[in-house]
């Protein structure tokens, strides 16, 4: 039976902190104490599908392994249909489902329907609708026909696919996918995408990471963005839209452009926030100002001789958005949660 | 869990880890060949020392078999550990509702049970190649003899499998365990022939009381009760001291984020 009755949410994160101890050095060994997570607060309610968005080492992971009852939190508290995550963890692993993404978290030299098998037993679904259950799940990651191969002969796809059946084997109430199209072509994220709305339109809670902002914007009801450990903006799509509504984007097409070059932009007052997009041959600079497209002709004579192509003026996009507030709360924030203290 | 659910669990589990053993060609050659090997070597070294008596021929098949035997526990319980986790599952069976150390017992006796294989081979290659009798003083008390040494052995699969779910270089420990046990636990010369001091680390041992048992059965003078006997009592011993060991391991585990290091 679960705890939740009423309002109480899906999920609770209070002040989660996660502290890692490492050490550098080989011969002299010196400890050091990184802080993974700084102090999280959110709540997700009954069929709500939130996201938790942010960069590489932003600690999205950490928190999700905290809440799926594999880590211990620092401090802090969770509860997860109303059970604690640190006490009541056989009730919260009853009830919740997880979805890694990446290779690993499979049984290669065995078929994906032995997988699934296996996973069933584990998570102690009743044998009689083991069948049944496997069958529907293959079918609706799209795998019928494919299961009794090994999975070392999967695509990436198709093992991702597998991933996300084994999570809702149990049929869970809350499911938690970890970055789960990474790695994925567009058509194979796309279906993963049409996967995770058909499980929110089923009832079920999806906590999701992802540094793709789009497919936040694309999925989530809401979104949380996370940097360095904390959580620096919370609210929809559109609510994290509002926060750079005024400014204008300069998209500058650049061939070789500079370090130094890139430097003297920043240094200019009118930029709020600089990304650079790589491609081929070129360097896209997505500069962020409050000043409008007024500022075009300046930009373009701080980046000095550097060879120019194309330069398009915008309204901002929820990836904007997104860069503003990791540029704006990423560079101090990192340094002190990486190098937290040095004992 | 009821108690049918736990057993079918527990089944499930050893098909499952027999069926990812089967597939590993290192696993299959440490089974099936390395006991012949053994077997082979140990035949020779005692015909050339003028040990060719059919009881001997006995004593070293069965010694050797047991070597493969322990090899097998020590590569199926730790070494499928150490591959879980570099295959990332670990964290999902340690996360599983179910509990963990009756996944653990499952997949230490598929390794166990498989394991056994090598007595088998041993006994018909000594048959077929070195003319030795294949005879048992005891053939009513062998099976038991056979159950005491998978039980026992496997409780100290389990046990030892506990510091791989902890340590990611447990191989290290796994490796060095090999040769010493074979030596102390007397499988190829009795442990009475070893120094004083090693009798009582002996005496801990699961392959000794297992191999007690079994040699007893097939070439003893009396039926190995004791053996059998210690057998149980240290299976109990090892299974208590895995739970409690596990306990620790697995709030260590969470605490200290080493499942998915590789």
């Amino acid at each position: 039976m679960s705890a939740v009755a009423g309002d109480v949410p899906a999920i609770e994160a209070i002040d989660l902190v996660r502290t890692y101890q490492t050490h550098t050095g080989v011969l002299r060994r010196r400890p050091m104490t990184v802080e993974a997570v700084r102090g999280i607060s959110f709540d997700v309610r009954p069929g709500e599908l939130f996201g938790l968005l942010g960069p590489n080492g932003a600690g999205k992971t950490t928190t999700i392994k905290m809440l799926i009852t594999l880590l211990l939190p620092t401090s802090g508290s969770a509860t997860v249909m109303g059970y604690d995550v640190v006490r009541d963890t056989t009730a919260v692993r009853q009830r919740i489902g997880y979805v890694f993404g990446g290779d690993r978290g499979l049984y290669d030299r065995v078929s994906g329907v032995d997988n699934l098998r296996y996973f069933a037993e584990l998570y102690g679904v009743e044998p009689s609708e083991q069948k049944q259950r496997i069958g529907a799940l293959l079918e609706l990651v799209g795998l019928t026909g494919r299961e009794n191969e090994k999975v070392e002969g999967y695509s990436r796809g198709m093992r991702q696919r597998l991933h996300i059946a084994r999570g809702l084997l149990h049929d869970p109430e809350v499911i938690f996918m970890d970055e789960p199209s990474i790695g994925l072509d567009p058509v194979g994220a796309r279906e993963l995408r049409q996967t995770v709305r058909s499980l929110v339109d089923a009832g079920k809670t999806v906590l999701l990471t992802t540094h793709y902002m789009f497919e936040a914007d694309a999925l989530c009801d809401r979104i949380a963005v996370i940097n360095a450990g904390r959580i620096v903006a919370l609210g929809t799509g559109a609510d994290l839209k509002d926060a750079i509504a005024e400014r204008t984007i300069v998209e500058i097409e650049t061939f070789g452009v500079t370090d130094e070059a890139v430097e003297r932009l920043r240094g200019d007052a009118d930029v709020s926030a600089i990304n650079i997009e790589e491609r081929d041959q070129s360097q896209i600079l997505l500069v962020q100002s409050d000043r409008g497209a007024h500022i075009t002709q300046r930009l373009l004579s701080l980046l000095g001789d550097t060879r120019v192509g194309k330069v398009v003026a915008r309204e901002p996009t929820l990836e904007d958005a997104y860069v503003h507030l990791i540029a704006t709360t990423g560079d101090d924030e990192a340094r002190s949660a990486r190098a937290a203290s040095v004992q | 869990m009821s108690g049918s659910r736990t057993l079918r669990l527990i089944s499930f589990v050893t098909w499952f880890n027999v069926k990812m053993l089967l597939s590993s060609e290192f696993f299959i050659l440490l089974t099936f060949i390395s006991p012949l090997i053994f077997a082979t070597l140990a035949f020779f070294l005692f015909k050339s020392g003028g040990g060719t008596a059919g009881q001997t021929l006995l004593y070293v098949a069965l010694g050797a078999g047991m070597m493969g035997v322990w090899s097998t526990t020590l590569f199926g319980c730790g070494g499928a550990i150490a591959w879980q986790r570099w295959e990332g599952t670990l964290e999902l069976l340690v996360n599983a509702p179910s509990r963990y150390d009756y996944i653990l017992v499952g997949q230490t006796f598929g390794a166990v049970v498989f394991g056994f294989y090598g007595i088998v081979a041993t006994l018909a290659w000594g048959v077929l190649l070195f003319g030795m009798p294949l005879e048992a003083t005891f053939p009513l008390i062998l099976p038991l003899s056979l159950l005491a040494a998978i039980v026992s052995l496997g409780a100290l699969g389990m046990l030892i499998a506990t510091t791989f779910v902890l340590y990611r270089h447990a191989n290290a420990l796994g490796n060095l365990l090999e040769y010493p046990i074979w030596l102390v636990a007397g499988l190829l010369v009795p442990v009475a022939t070893l120094p004083f001091w090693v009798r009582p680390i002996s005496w801990l041992l699961a392959p000794t009381w297992g191999m007690e048992a079994i040699r007893g059965a097939t070439i003893g003078a009396d039926p190995p009760i004791l053996a059998i006997a210690m057998c149980f009592i240290l299976a109990v011993v090892y299974y208590v001291a895995a739970r409690v060991t596990l306990v620790f391991v697995l709030a260590k585990a969470r605490r200290d984020a080493t499942l998915s290091l590789q």
